[in-house]
């Protein structure tokens, strides 16, 4: 097993610092199929997982493709898939929302894994990568965070609206979003992966910080303890965005690992994390990746790992890669992990 | 006039049926409708949007503000067109292919009409083609495009080709949480905002360019 890791989240040093580019959507260009095919095809998702794993050399694995659509699709929101070669990103109209006013949240059914939507999907190629590649790698199943799936339920903007004019919907709204969250993890769990949980709709962008502590940090908090209680004692928490502001508040969710994107300020999560020994993971832009050479890239993240390289809780990463990002530049930044660690040990 | 000042304030605290209702007073009182929105509602929205630039105010407060705005102008617009108050020109505006976020969108349209433009909103997932259909059939004074992913801004660029490869000259702006200024630079853009009542502003500048 690839433990890099997994040290790292407990911040014990690895040997190197642990390369974690986010890659979704993008699994497909590996085998030449488009995002909505490798999210409704079991068969094709693992191939994909295991391309990513041959080509890339990733130190973790994320089972999920439209990581953001799969809990609410399976409560009843309606999921737009491009045919054909279309590689666009499979996505939830805000306008088709389930939730609206009026409406009492005990009316919505926590989803069932087994049945219900594209979970079963999801949970059988978990299954099957678990099988054959999770004793060589740590695999996370990727499952919403409370605030984002109750975006899709509601729509994000109505959502915002409760958040003002009728906060207790919202609290309903996300205690029942941690219900079918923590269910549809638990079916992770039981196929062999642990978990990661997305929430970036909670990002300080749209949703104000003290309200984030009024609203989101509890459910957070819940849901983490209890993927503790079965076990999974590694619970990364991915927020993208500027959330400089909201660090302590994610360290208060009780995840070991979090997300410090490309604009957000890498000192100060440095600093925190580092005060209350926690992992974090530091994104290279996605946009740049994809723009930048080889060599600009290589630069960038050796500016990050001379910054940051020598805690035992840093991660490198890379915001969303869009589909088609050059294999070349993902490689850049594992290449310049590679170096770092070579010509300073760390 | 204290009366358009507490509009202003009430716009930016969002209390929609106040603003409702003072709006409708203040039409009742004979003021002219241009009056009320330039110096009531739209001065109340560009303290929400300097709020919001300065870390003030929060996307909630501000969509609280955009809805009052919104119920207000539902008031004034049949005055507006009564007192045959121009059209400031049609702006077409949507979110780019592949991208179903729409809430910026919403803002800088609802911001738009406000400032006196007419909207045509093609929604969200809006393909290259479609802008360039609605271009052909609308022509519009400006288009504006939105994306609230660093993976879907990326479409802006063959959005704007097609719009050239078509013939279109028409002015393109560009905006959405990922996206700055050198890119829109980039892509070949006529102007970007980074928020909504900024849209307001740099869509004022390119019409005034337009012959």
């Amino acid at each position: 097993m690839n433990s890099r890791y997994l040290q790292a989240l407990k911040c014990v040093k690895p040997d190197r610092v642990p390369f974690l580019p986010a890659i979704y959507e993008h699994k497909g260009w590996f085998t030449g199929k488009t995002p909505s095919e490798i999210c409704r095809d079991p068969n094709l998702l693992v191939a994909a997982l295991r391309a990513e794993y041959e080509t890339v050399k990733p130190d973790a694995l994320t089972i999920g493709v439209d990581v953001y659509n799969v809990e609410a699709e399976a409560i009843g929101c309606e999921v737009t898939y491009y045919e054909g070669d279309d590689t666009s990103v499979p996505a939830i109209n805000p306008q088709a929302a389930v939730f609206h006013e009026g409406d009492n949240v005990s009316s919505l059914k926590v989803p069932d894994p087994a049945k219900d939507g594209r979970m079963p999907m999801f949970i059988n190629a978990a299954r099957t990568v678990a099988q054959t590649l999770g004793k060589e790698i740590p695999l996370r199943g990727a499952v919403s965070g409370p605030f984002s799936l109750a975006a899709h339920l509601a729509g994000p903007q109505k959502l915002l609206l409760f958040s003002m004019m009728q906060p207790s919907i919202v609290k309903d709204l996300l205690g029942f979003a941690a219900e079918a969250i923590k269910r549809y993890g638990n079916a992770f769990i039981d196929a062999g992966c642990g978990v990661v949980m997305f929430d970036s709709y909670a990002s300080p962008a749209l949703f104000p910080p003290d309200m984030y502590r009024e609203f989101v940090l509890g459910p957070t908090r819940g849901i983490i303890e209890h993927f503790h209680h079965r076990g999974i004692a590694d619970v990364p928490l991915i927020i993208g965005g500027d959330t400089t502001t909201l660090v302590d508040a994610y360290l208060e969710t009780g995840a070991n690992n979090i997300l410090c994107d490309a604009k957000a300020n890498p000192k100060e999560f440095l600093k925190k994390c580092s005060q209350q020994n926690r992992a974090y993971r530091r994104n290279l832009d996605a946009a740049f990746i994809l723009d930048a050479s080889p060599g600009e890239i290589r630069k960038c993240a050796l500016e990050n790992l001379e910054q940051a390289g020598g805690y035992a809780g840093f991660i490198l990463g890379t915001g969303v890669l869009q589909y088609g990002t050059p294999l070349a530049h993902i490689v850049a930044v594992r290449e310049s992990i590679e170096e770092f660690s070579r010509q300073t040990g760390r | 006039m204290q009366e358009l000042d507490n509009l202003a304030l009430l716009l930016e605290q969002g209390q929609m049926q106040s603003v409702t209702t003072l709006t409708q007073q203040l039409l009742d009182a004979g003021i002219p409708p241009q009056v009320i929105l330039n110096e009531g509602l739209i001065a109340g929205m560009a303290v929400v949007g300097k709020k919001m630039r300065d870390g003030e105010m929060y996307l909630p407060e501000v969509l609280q503000a955009a809805g009052a705005m919104q119920a207000a102008l539902k008031l004034l617009k049949p005055h507006l067109l009564r007192d045959g108050v121009p059209s400031r020109g049609t702006v077409l505006i949507g979110t780019v292919k592949g991208d179903m976020h729409d809430i910026g969108k919403n803002l800088v349209a609802t911001m738009l009409q406000g400032a006196g433009f007419d909207i045509i909103d093609l929604g969200v997932n809006v393909s290259p083609e479609k802008f360039v259909q609605a271009v052909e059939a609308h022509k519009p004074a400006i288009v504006g495009l939105s994306a609230m992913l660093t993976t879907t801004m990326l479409t802006m660029k063959p959005t704007i080709e097609a719009l050239r490869a078509a013939g279109s000259d028409v002015k393109v702006i560009v905006g959405g949480a990922p996206v700055n200024q050198n890119f829109a630079d980039q892509i070949g853009a006529d102007g970007f905002a980074r928020d909504a009542v900024l849209a307001v502003e740099r869509v004022k500048q390119l019409i005034d360019i337009v012959p």
